[in-house]
């Protein structure tokens, strides 16, 4: 046994060595920038600062920090919360076969497909408020008589991105609990069956705590992914109108892209992967995931 | 199931369908459209002549061809590998008995994928720059391997810790060796979630952009994403070719949803189990 | 025997010279303006050049236009090979600040068609330190596009001359029930360009080097004929724009204008081939853009120019290449297929593409200097990249009627305060 355990070890080493050298290695001289006086503007004065970078980001009088922070948590988590619970609807519609499937989930899966500066511009373009699809059929349907400014008006601009980031999300759930679902036992819904449980208490008895693993790891890292994800938001709102959709990525990318300052830019990534490690250690603690205790 | 529950499926299944296909649609019918007839407003559902002049564009103005083949290339080779190398540290870490250790590694996984990718461009570009590893086809296959083995690896993973253990005592009381057991009982029986794995590599790196916009500088090195995002200049998108870009690069993307279906959804498990 | 070595001896050292001197030389170019019908140009253009430059071969490489900045500039910090790259007025301070060019000053001096450069030409190639880094290659100047057509159905037969005529007009033609508006507004991406040529054409004094000081040295904004402007500006989004132009960039505006939703529109001149692809030549037509109260307007002049990096190492061969692609004849081939205008005066008289048609419009303003000012933007300051961003923040904010004009006048005033 002992000898398999050392086989088991070496298996890991492919994926590691790839691991440190494109991703560990690059993030240890890409951190050290948010320490530093760095901007591409002048590179003759790149100097080590401590914090001056996190703090200026903190008190930006331009960018409300604070906002910005608020603004990130309600893209997560209602992105997050509709991408979960649509997803999984879809799977468990899904789970037994029909006629038709294989086309019907190359269909319905397809959202996942496109590239994320690809669904900003589309989206943007559906949701102007005076040319967009969706004000026309919603129009024509006679469901409102004026147009909606979806990304011009603050209070529609942050709803409207996230629709665009479910339409995107929803496959990601729906295809990866599809496939946990085939792999629970059909035992275990006999036999609970016989207790007589009702289809609904055989979902949260049976084949939740069943593909439980699977749940905790793909919301977890789409968590991670909706936080690092700017793309949707930079393509259709800018962050705008009035700062009302800029989260913390789309704020990292205007520091590196429109101000060139990439130690203010790096010092956002470190409070983005602070952030996350923060979340991921209660998050599992609080799922009480035995498999990664921190 | 009642006609009434049936029902009620169907319709389910067919909301999901159209909120699904309503930006598709729009983008196939742009891409039909008559340029001078894009922009046309009261909007037209229909174009009123189909053209397809969009495609001819897309395929003789711009090397689209060429283009398709890089992304399949890249795309088919890296996927396929990183299923193949995640199918291993995927095990490895289910089986692995060192709690510890095992937890660190995971966590490691975990952090690969906190780390916002603006921030690595830079030192990742000087590095590979040093080692003449820019504008190669191959050096960004290795970078997308990177870029979804973590993934990979920990959805391998969470598939394998549903297999019971038992099975594979069972093969190696029968004499097979580790690797014997491995491919004869544990990975059928996962065949489903690797089908899952290899179409999400596959997905997101026949997406990727910023990669590829990065280390590749030769036209004849271009893949679908980088293309498609040259279609937006200062002056504007160009729709009419966008559009059919858009169109035609979600065809592949499609077709191995459908096939990774059979696989994902064939219920594999039961059979083997039984069998 | 001995002479026979000795033969072969010189024979060796004759074919070594040989292939050393016929070596072809590659350079390397890299575009950042990049769109389609640029690059194919570009490669025409080379392709000429090596036809008629044997020895040297250009390899043009054309990143995508949303990245290509970021990737220039990363090319340029790590070396990589370039021989001539694509300087935006963005980015020419920082690529100077960090040694990334040549000069090219010593060029230009033995350069016969550096005669024929316009004067706003020769004041974009020197825009940092007054001494030459790039030849400019085109200018963007704004025009005001007009849908003639749409205007005769609503029965306006008289093209405004000035910024309140125009405003008026698009105030009295705009009708929400019919989904007729009249201006194509710009709420983000480079929003501030359009407001400041509305505001500043209030003004008399501005400064031509800093388009936000005026010439005693104050910051702009707060003057009260510069409220006065931007009072104006609100206006005209309260009363001739859609809603939803707040989050407008270019495509939007286009779109608005080309299907006939607002009949105007101000833009660059590398709009016209577009338009003439979406619409049709005989749908619209260009003409000056309307003077201010002061009886002027200030135009900035957007441009781009080809640099040689410092560290090249065939700057030679990259000079050839760039002579030959600045020569008239060449810039005029360039430009007429792309849309910008011209770098020599000489093309504007010789050529009357340039002279004729909806470029007579920008001919007008070039030839009026009375009239039309050509003032920078503060380039070389190291506030300027930031300032797009906070520009749009609050004008977003102030056109959202979340804060009054005072205060965003103040906020802008305070940024660019020491």
């Amino acid at each position: 046994m002992r000898n398999s355990q050392r086989k088991l070890f070496i298996m890991i080493i492919p994926a590691f060595v790839l691991l440190i050298l494109f991703v560990y290695f690059p993030i240890v001289k890409g951190g050290v920038v948010a320490f530093q006086n760095y901007n591409l503007f002048d590179l003759t004065n790149v100097h080590f600062i401590g914090l001056d970078n996190f703090k200026a980001v903190i008190t930006d009088r331009n960018f409300n920090f604070w906002r910005i922070c608020l603004n990130t948590v309600l893209w997560i988590f209602v992105s997050l919360f509709f991408q979960f619970v649509l997803g999984f609807g879809l799977a468990l519609l899904m789970r037994k076969p029909f006629k038709g499937r294989g086309i019907y989930s190359a269909l319905v899966f397809y959202p996942w497909a496109v590239s994320g500066f690809a669904i900003g511009l589309v989206w943007a373009w559906m949701f102007n408020g005076q040319f967009g699809m969706i004000n026309d059929l919603l129009m024509r349907l006679g469901i409102i008589n004026n147009n909606i400014g979806f990304l011009s008006d603050p209070k529609f601009a942050m709803m409207s991105v996230i629709i665009a980031n479910v339409w995107y999300g929803v496959p990601f759930f729906a295809i990866m609990l599809l496939a946990a679902l085939q792999s629970v036992p059909k035992e275990l819904y006999e036999a609970a069956e016989i207790d007589g449980a009702t289809k609904l208490r055989q979902l949260f008895d049976v084949t939740i705590p069943y593909i439980k693993p699977t749940i905790i790891s793909t919301t977890l890292l789409r968590t991670m992914w909706i936080m690092n994800f700017p793309e949707i938001i930079y393509g259709m709102t800018g962050g705008g109108p009035a700062n009302s959709t800029n989260i913390l990525a789309t704020l990292m990318i205007n520091k590196i892209y429109k101000f060139y300052d990439y130690g203010q830019g790096a010092a956002i990534g470190f409070i983005i992967m602070s952030v996350l490690f923060v979340y991921a250690f209660f998050y599992l603690r609080l799922t009480s995931s035995k498999e990664v205790v921190l | 199931m009642t006609s009434f529950k049936k029902i009620l499926k169907i319709i389910a299944l067919a909301l999901y369908l159209i909120a699904a296909l309503l930006p598709f649609y729009w983008i196939t019918i742009t891409s039909l459209k008559d340029s001078k007839e894009i922009y046309s407003f009261p909007l037209k559902y229909w174009p009123s002549k189909i053209s397809f002049n969009s495609y001819k564009q897309l395929f003789s103005f711009a090397n689209f061809g060429i283009y398709f083949r890089n992304s399949a290339i890249v795309s088919l080779i890296a996927a396929f590998a990183a299923m193949i190398i995640s199918m291993f540290s995927g095990y490895a870490l289910s089986r692995l008995k060192m709690k510890r250790f095992k937890n660190r590694i995971l966590l490691a996984l975990y952090f690969t994928q906190m780390i916002p990718g603006f921030i690595i461009m830079a030192p990742l570009f000087t590095m590979l720059s040093q080692f003449q590893m820019t504008d190669k086809l191959s050096t960004l296959t290795i970078l997308y391997i990177t870029m979804v083995i973590a993934f990979s690896t920990i959805m391998a993973k969470s598939f394998f810790d549903r297999i019971p253990i038992s099975l594979e005592e069972a093969s190696m009381i029968d004499g097979c060796n580790i690797v014997q057991s491995l491919f004869k009982i544990v990975f059928p029986l996962t065949l489903p979630g690797l089908a899952a794995i290899f179409s999400f590599a596959f997905v997101n790196i026949w997406n990727e952009l910023f990669l590829a916009t990065m280390f590749i500088f030769s036209d004849d090195k271009m893949t679908i994403p980088v293309a498609l995002n040259s279609f937006i200049s200062k002056a504007g998108i160009s729709w009419d070719i966008m559009s059919a870009g858009l169109v035609v690069s979600l065809l592949p993307t499609m077709i191995i949803f459908a096939f990774a279906q059979k696989y994902i959804i064939a219920g594999l498990t039961e059979g083997a189990v039984k069998g | 025997m001995k002479k026979a070595r000795f033969f072969l001896l010189i024979l060796l050292v004759f074919l070594v010279g040989i292939t050393a001197f016929s070596k072809v030389v590659t350079l390397n170019f890299i575009e950042v303006l990049t769109s389609p019908g640029r690059t194919k140009v570009l490669k025409d253009i080379i392709a000429d050049f090596e036809a008629t430059h044997p020895g040297i071969k250009v390899n043009l490489i054309s990143p995508p236009y949303e990245q290509a900045d970021q990737k220039a500039t990363l090319m340029l910090n790590t070396r990589q090979p370039l021989d001539i790259v694509e300087v935006r007025d963005y980015t020419i301070k920082q690529y100077v600040n960090n040694g990334r060019l040549e000069n090219l000053e010593p060029y230009i001096a033995n350069w016969a068609d550096a005669k024929t450069l316009s004067v706003v030409a020769n004041k974009a190639a020197r825009t940092v330190n007054d001494t030459a880094y790039i030849v400019p290659q085109f200018f963007f100047i704004k025009g005001l596009f007009v849908r003639t057509d749409i205007l005769k159905k609503l029965g306006v037969n008289y093209i405004p001359k000035t910024m309140s005529e125009l405003v008026e007009l698009c105030i009295a033609i705009t009708d929400p029930s019919k989904n007729q508006y009249g201006f194509g507004f710009r709420g983000k991406s480079w929003e501030f360009k359009f407001s400041d040529l509305i505001a500043t054409s209030f003004l008399s004094d501005i400064n031509p080097s800093n388009i936000y000081k005026t010439k005693d040295g104050k910051i702009y904004f707060s003057d009260p004929r510069a409220v006065e402007g931007l009072r104006m500006y609100k206006r005209l989004f309260d009363e001739a724009t859609p809603k939803d132009a707040i989050n407008w960039g270019f495509n939007e505006q286009v779109n608005a204008f080309v299907s006939g939703i607002t009949p105007f529109l101000i833009q660059d001149p590398d709009t016209v081939a577009l338009v003439d692809n979406m619409l049709g030549r005989e749908h619209y037509t260009v003409v000056p853009v309307p003077v201010g109260p002061s009886g002027k307007a200030y135009l900035d002049y957007g441009f781009t120019g080809l640099g040689i990096p410092s560290y090249s190492k065939h700057k030679k061969e990259a000079w050839e290449f760039i002579k030959y692609i600045s020569s008239p004849e060449v810039n005029a081939k360039l430009c007429k297929e792309y849309g910008p205008l011209p770098i020599h005066t000489s093309t504007f008289e010789d050529d009357p593409y340039f002279s004729t048609g909806v470029y007579s419009a920008w001919g007008y303003m070039i030839n009026h200097p009375e009239k039309y000012i050509f003032a920078s933007y503060p380039l070389n300051s190291p506030k300027w990249p930031g300032w797009a961003e906070v520009h749009q923040q609050y004008m977003q904010a102030f056109l959202l009627g979340k804060i009054s004009l005072e205060e965003t006048v103040e906020k802008w005033t305070e940024y660019w305060a020491e």
